[in-house]
């Protein structure tokens, strides 16, 4: 898979754990400021990402992301 | 009869499973053991068969007090998982259900979430956050929700409250600092909680510096926000503020202070702290200078009652608390 293929598929699943409009997110998007998540999303986040991708992320180092940005460089890590 | 033996007594009534994935632990192994024999609850010990069965052996405890689930043998498990994946709103699916369910803390909450268990009692191992992260993702929220908190059973010696010598307090122990919505969801969650495990009609009480306007600021302003938005979600509980710690209690200064009618106001049962500043500095001052006991952290606002114990806990502390969440539990049913 390619950066930009990742990086909506990460979007899209950003969008539904935050109950966001996807078109109102970019890698910019920061989880604190703009989507003020509670872990509860985090949590829902990280459980698609092992879902759909194939990747377990300790939720630790999810939230230690600033941005969306930050957590698909997590997850082509952890690929 | 004092709160703990009530509590005893009651479990006895409906003996629940309660699933320990933490079972070689040596004090959990005893406490599950001792709370078995004694008829509070089935205790079910999810792990390595072999191993768990060769511990049992060792420590003399007789076999057939306990379930043992082998989380090695797959025919089971993949029932449990067929099970699983069926339910609505779960959030992991079958691939990533299977590896997590390699570890027992897993696999307890999966057959919790699918009724082969009635509670999962762990974190004598395990982190708080273990617990916490497994729980919401094999467990859920209850809906309208937002946030896992807890609340904290205090016996107040001399203490002459609207239960006696008791009162609830809430959150001391897991959310930190908690917006309005999640400030109101740990009281529903609270009210709830006590209902199910002391059957008290709640009373709860929301709690800062102010008391019905007499204050002002950002501080006060969530916690009124927070008595709206629970009073919206739930018309049907008895959630009251905001008022200042000495008007939730006592009569008299409810009085005074309350110039409207409540049905809280003097005389609430649950007390819950604007955030986790106040709330861990104010059970240290009931302990400290109430000398109280107080019993919990209870976990709350999880579909199913998930336990998690203190790391340090003597058996003691765990065998009470074991009997608590198998009580919720059945009360739950």
């Amino acid at each position: 898979m390619d950066r930009k293929e990742l990086e909506t598929q990460v979007l899209n699943m950003v969008a539904m754990s935050y109950k966001k409009d996807v078109n109102e997110l970019t890698i910019a998007t920061s989880f604190k400021e703009d989507l003020s998540g509670a872990s509860v999303q985090m949590v829902a986040l990280v459980s698609e990402i092992e879902n759909e991708l194939d990747v377990a992320l300790m939720l630790a180092d999810a939230s230690a992301c600033a941005t969306v940005g930050d957590l698909i460089n997590l997850i082509e890590e952890e690929m | 009869m004092e709160l703990l033996e009530q509590i005893y007594e009651k479990a006895k009534l409906h003996p629940q499973k309660v699933a320990f994935p933490e079972a070689l632990n040596e004090k959990m192994m005893q406490a599950a053991y001792e709370t078995g024999k004694d008829g509070y609850i089935i205790p079910v010990l999810v792990g390595c068969a072999e191993e768990i069965k060769k511990a049992i052996a060792k420590r003399g405890y007789e076999e057939q007090v306990f379930e043992i689930v082998d989380i090695e043998e797959p025919e089971y498990k993949n029932k449990v998982i067929k099970k699983y994946v069926a339910l609505p709103h779960t959030i992991l699916k079958e691939k990533a259900l299977n590896r997590r369910m390699a570890n027992p803390l897993y696999y307890a909450m999966v057959m919790q979430a699918v009724d082969e268990v009635d509670v999962t009692f762990a974190g004598i191992d395990n982190t708080t956050g273990d617990v916490l992260l497994a729980g919401q993702m094999i467990i859920g929220l209850k809906p309208g929700i937002s946030t896992i908190s807890s609340i904290g059973l205090c016996d107040i010696p001399g203490f002459e409250g609207s239960e006696g010598s008791l009162l609830a307090v809430g959150d001391s122990a897991v959310c930190t600092n908690p917006n309005a919505e999640q400030l109101a969801s740990i009281a529903i969650s609270a009210c709830d909680t006590v209902q199910s495990l002391l059957s008290w009609e709640p009373r709860c009480a929301m709690v800062c510096y102010s008391t019905l306007g007499s204050g002002q600021g950002e501080l006060i302003d969530k916690v009124v926000e927070a008595v709206k938005i629970a009073n919206e979600q739930r018309p049907d509980l008895a959630i009251d503020g905001e008022f200042q710690f000495d008007a939730a209690i006592s009569p008299a200064i409810a009085k005074k202070k309350v110039n409207r009618e409540s049905k809280v106001a003097g005389k609430a049962n649950i007390v819950i702290w604007p955030d986790l500043n106040v709330g861990n500095v104010g059970v240290k001052l009931i302990q400290q200078f109430g000398h109280a006991d107080a019993y919990g952290p209870m976990l709350q606002g999880f579909n199913k009652v998930v336990c998690d114990c203190s790391r340090s806990a003597p058996v003691t502390e765990l065998k009470g608390n074991i009997v608590i969440s198998a009580v919720r539990a059945a009360a739950g049913k």
